[in-house]
């Protein structure tokens, strides 16, 4: 009996361990211009320099951030949760975030504040930048803020696009994601190709394998235990057959 | 052309099998005399085989599916949502609750990518070019993503069919895109 | 020596086999027929009897194997008449089950049930749940036989003697027979796919009771099924092999086969091919991990080499410029080791994943397992079945007899595979009621397959009158 509930003890947990959460359909949108070539902006920096957009994509894969430096919603947790994701990131799969802003508002030195709130200012990897041309950038990412007069701001997603070196989008998430999604949109930027990802899916508990990007490699999952289990048991079973063969072959043997 | 050469192989394995095993059983009617040196042909014979696969595999194995064209930029990413009993194909994301899809064109020469996945049981994506030959395939899952890249290099008419087994209408489950 | 208790179920398997797999057949004619365009059965009724037809063909070709290995079994250690009983009754149970959900339920998953598709319940409502239970049923029958054979071989050898291990020293000692060493291998493949079958069900009732709450992987699911299906076709290819290497020498007139040490080697390694290479029917599906495709692919690539150097092999060397008594049982035997050997190349052309890219689900995966089991494993029991049937019976067939039938089974079953090997290299989708009109040989390969399946019938006809015959007179009888 007791081995009964440490086994359903054991299966509970494994449940809480590996149940994947509930994700919305934002998925289909991330679907969206994939391959797609961005468009080539003229892009202003917060060092008072300007750049088109594909110089600075050429010298290193771009993660992509559009916000605006009024937005009273999303924007910021946006951002300070993307800083602590990236931080852990190491050198093989090198890329930089770009942040741009949607707002014709947002000048130079909006975006100079913006990075000095996030503590960003001096940190090589993260570049600030405005454009003219935002309508065709938005265009190109598929990228649709809707102005709210109401409340005087902009509706819109929170949306991180990979591009990589030849301008390629390779990937695109929206909304505030975990370190594994960021580590595949890197990975896909650097054209690092996975022939498979599995969809958000409904209680689904037994996977064979979970697909870790920070390795680029596949963990076991609790499915396959269910794969090995019946060599396990047929294994111990012919153990115990055996053992306990013997046994009664002893015992018949002392008793005659 | 793969399948004529896959054909020819086993014809010729299959003829060689057919010859060995006459031969063998031709001998039985002759002699008492038995094979000699068994241990040593067998050991000959096992040796052969096992390099022989050995080449066959170390030959086949890079060139499995799973990475073609994996360092080049598709010029177009098709989504495939297959469903009992029809095929959505779609340039954009295909919403599993109103699955729709429109007529495809890829250009021809140019690397392209297949995401496909089900919305029920599982299916096959199998592609055929104009003659009627299969070309390339994946399957559909329900729950995952397979990513399919292919090249065509011919332009034209090619179809699709659902090579695996999904239920009753399996067998009209199809449909089309062009390549130019 | 075995009790007369053991003559009479075996004939009871034999006549069931035997009756089960004419009906089979006459499923398998009418498909094609209907294939071909000569019949008009509707895609439903096509394809439950697709589903049945497969499964009563590895269904009784299995027990046919086992019920093999039982009866021979007895010539070492005492096998248990109850366990037999058993799994003759939850067989016949499940079977007549699975042949009302099928052809009055009009349960139509095809043999292989893969998931989620029993579950998009398209048939009678009762057909899922009965389906379900159905196969545990028979699962739990045949697992009782098998651990109870394994139990009984243990009793008398221990772990390393029924693996033969001792064969690997320069004197063994204790010899263990052959027959014993494959038998224990093969039971062990056996049960574990059947451990795997348990699960599976286990993960069906769990989902199908839990209304929607609990959902299956639909990877795992495939792996489970695949692992169960594809290990269990294998094993009872090998459990006719174990009959093989215990009576081909003994039926040429010849000393017995030894186990040698190379024998062990092959045997044991075996195991582990048998169970790792069911990953070869997931190639296609890119969600699996790339090191379990490869493994696959090396492990159907490596389970051939064991079965040419040793088994085949070791037939050609019992055959080759010796004096054999050609009898109706050998000369089955010793074809149906060239069909598998055909069969086993058919096979390996598709379990390259390059190849498989292009021959994955088309008639050239039909081709393939039919080759082993219509010129192959079927020959192999069938040759056992007519052994056993002389041994307690007067008048052995005659020469011309034997000719006839050998001839017809060959014609027959070459016809309708190359009917299958053709439509494969053609592209043609297996598992199609009709085919699309752009396959322009379909319809003709169709018919073509017919008609030789027909005459392979003719001989399979003869031998179930003549084999049945002999068994209900084995059943009958009062005394030895």
């Amino acid at each position: 009996m007791s081995k009964n509930i440490v086994f359903l003890l054991f299966l509970i947990i494994g449940f809480c361990n590996f149940a994947e959460a509930q994700i919305t359909s934002n998925a289909l949108k991330e679907e969206t211009n994939i391959y797609e070539k961005v468009f080539d902006v003229p892009l202003q920096l917060v060092d008072q320099q300007s750049a088109s957009f594909d110089e600075l994509y050429a010298q290193r894969p771009v993660i992509l951030a559009l916000i605006f430096t009024r937005c009273t919603g999303i924007c910021n947790p946006f951002l300070v949760k993307l800083k602590e994701n990236l931080q852990f990131k190491t050198q093989e799969n090198p890329f930089q975030v770009l942040v741009v802003s949607f707002d014709p508002r947002d000048s130079v030195s909006d975006m100079q504040q913006l990075a000095k709130n996030l503590g960003l200012e001096e940190n090589k990897q993260w570049t600030f930048a405005i454009t003219n041309s935002i309508s065709e950038l938005n265009q190109s990412v598929g990228f649709d803020p809707v102005w709210d007069s109401l409340r005087q701001q902009f509706d819109h997603d929170a949306l991180l696009v990979g591009i990589n070196k030849e301008g390629y989008i390779t990937k695109k998430l929206i909304g505030l994601r975990e370190k594994g999604d960021l580590e595949l949109l890197i990975g896909s930027v650097n054209n690092i190709f996975s022939p498979t990802y599995r969809l958000p899916n409904q209680n689904s508990l037994f996977s064979c394998f979970n697909y870790d990007p920070v390795t680029g490699k596949n963990k076991p999952g609790l499915g396959l235990i269910f794969l090995a289990l019946p060599a396990v048991l047929t294994t111990i079973l012919l153990i115990s057959i055996s053992y306990s063969v013997r046994r009664r072959r002893q015992k018949r043997e002392q008793l005659s | 052309m793969q399948q004529s050469s896959i054909l020819l192989l086993f014809f010729f394995l299959m003829g060689i099998a057919l010859i060995v095993f006459t031969y063998v059983y031709l001998s039985s009617k002759k002699t008492d005399q038995g094979m000699s040196n068994p241990l040593k042909k067998r050991f000959w014979f096992f040796l052969i085989l096992a390099v022989m696969m050995g080449i066959f595999a170390s030959v086949t194995i890079p060139k499995s599916p799973y990475f073609a064209f994996a360092d080049k930029t598709p010029a177009k990413v098709i989504h495939v949502a297959a469903m009992q009993f029809s095929f959505f194909l779609s340039e954009n994301a295909i919403d599993p609750e109103h699955p729709s899809g429109q007529g495809i064109e890829l250009p021809v020469n140019e690397v392209v990518e297949f995401r496909v996945t089900s919305l029920d049981v599982n299916h096959g994506f199998a592609i055929y070019n104009e003659s009627n030959r299969l070309i390339t395939q994946t399957q559909a899952m329900p729950g995952y993503v397979n990513r399919l890249r292919y090249q065509f290099d011919e332009p034209g008419k090619y179809n699709i069919l659902c090579l695996e087994y999904c239920g009753m209408a399996h067998q009209v489950m199809r449909s089309s895109f062009t390549v130019k | 020596m075995e009790s007369i208790k053991i003559r009479k179920i075996t004939s009871i398997w034999i006549i069931t086999v035997l009756t089960l797999f004419v009906a089979s057949i006459v499923l398998g004619i009418l498909m094609r027929l209907n294939q071909g365009g000569v019949l008009q059965q509707s895609p439903i009724t096509f394809y439950s009897n697709m589903t049945i037809h497969g499964i009563t063909m590895i269904g009784i070709w299995f027990v046919a194997g086992m019920a093999g290995i039982n009866y021979l079994m007895e010539r070492y250690v005492k096998t248990s008449y109850t366990a037999n009983l058993i799994a003759l009754i939850l067989t016949v149970i499940g079977v007549l089950m699975l042949w009302a959900v099928t052809l009055i339920g009009k349960f139509h998953t095809a043999w292989t049930f893969l998931y989620p598709l029993p579950l998009k319940v398209m048939w009678a409502q009762w057909a899922t749940p009965t389906f379900l239970v159905a196969m545990s049923i028979l699962s739990i029958g045949w697992l009782i036989w098998g651990i109870s054979m394994m139990t009984q071989v243990l009793k008398k050898y221990s772990i390393a003697q029924a693996f033969a291990w001792q064969h690997f020293k320069k004197d063994p000692g204790v010899k263990t027979p052959p027959f014993i060493l494959i038998s224990m291998i093969t039971l062990v493949g056996v049960i574990t796919c059947l451990f795997v079958a348990v699960v599976l069900m286990a993960l069906y009732f769990a989902e199908y009771f839990s209304g929607g709450s609990f959902v299956n992987d639909a990877l795992l699911m495939k792996n489970l099924t695949y692992f169960f299906g594809h290990t269990i076709a294998n094993e009872m290819l090998y459990l006719g092999l174990a009959v093989i290497y215990e009576l081909f020498a003994e039926v040429s007139g010849r000393p017995k086969w030894k186990t040698s040490w190379y024998v062990a080697l092959a045997w044991n390694f075996t195991l582990i091919f048998i169970l790792t290479a069911f990953f070869h029917h997931l190639y296609m599906d890119f969600v699996q991990p790339e090191g379990f495709q490869i493994v696959g692919q090396l492990a159907s690539y490596l389970a051939s080499l064991p079965a040419a150097a040793v088994t085949v092999f070791s037939v050609w060397v019992a055959v080759y410029r010796v004096k054999v008594k050609w009898t109706l049982t050998n000369l089955l035997f010793f074809i149906g080791v060239a069909g598998w050997v055909i069969g086993g190349f058919g096979a390996v052309i598709d379990a390259t994943i390059s190849n498989n890219i292009v021959l994955h689900n088309t008639l050239w995966v039909p081709a393939h397992f039919h080759t082993y089991n219509v010129m192959g494993n079927v020959l192999f029991s069938l040759a056992f079945f007519y052994w056993f049937s002389i041994q307690f019976t007067e008048k052995i067939v005659s020469e011309k007899f034997s000719k006839l039938i050998l001839s017809l089974l060959i014609i027959g079953g070459a016809g309708f595979l190359l009917a299958f090997y053709i439509g494969g290299a053609d592209s043609i989708p297996r598992r199609f009621s009709n085919y699309p009109a752009e396959f322009t040989s379909a319809k003709f390969l169709a018919n073509f397959g017919a008609i030789f399946a027909t005459i392979y019938l003719i001989p399979i006809l003869m031998l179930f009158y003549n084999i049945s015959k002999r068994c209900l007179k084995i059943l009958f009888s009062s005394s030895s």
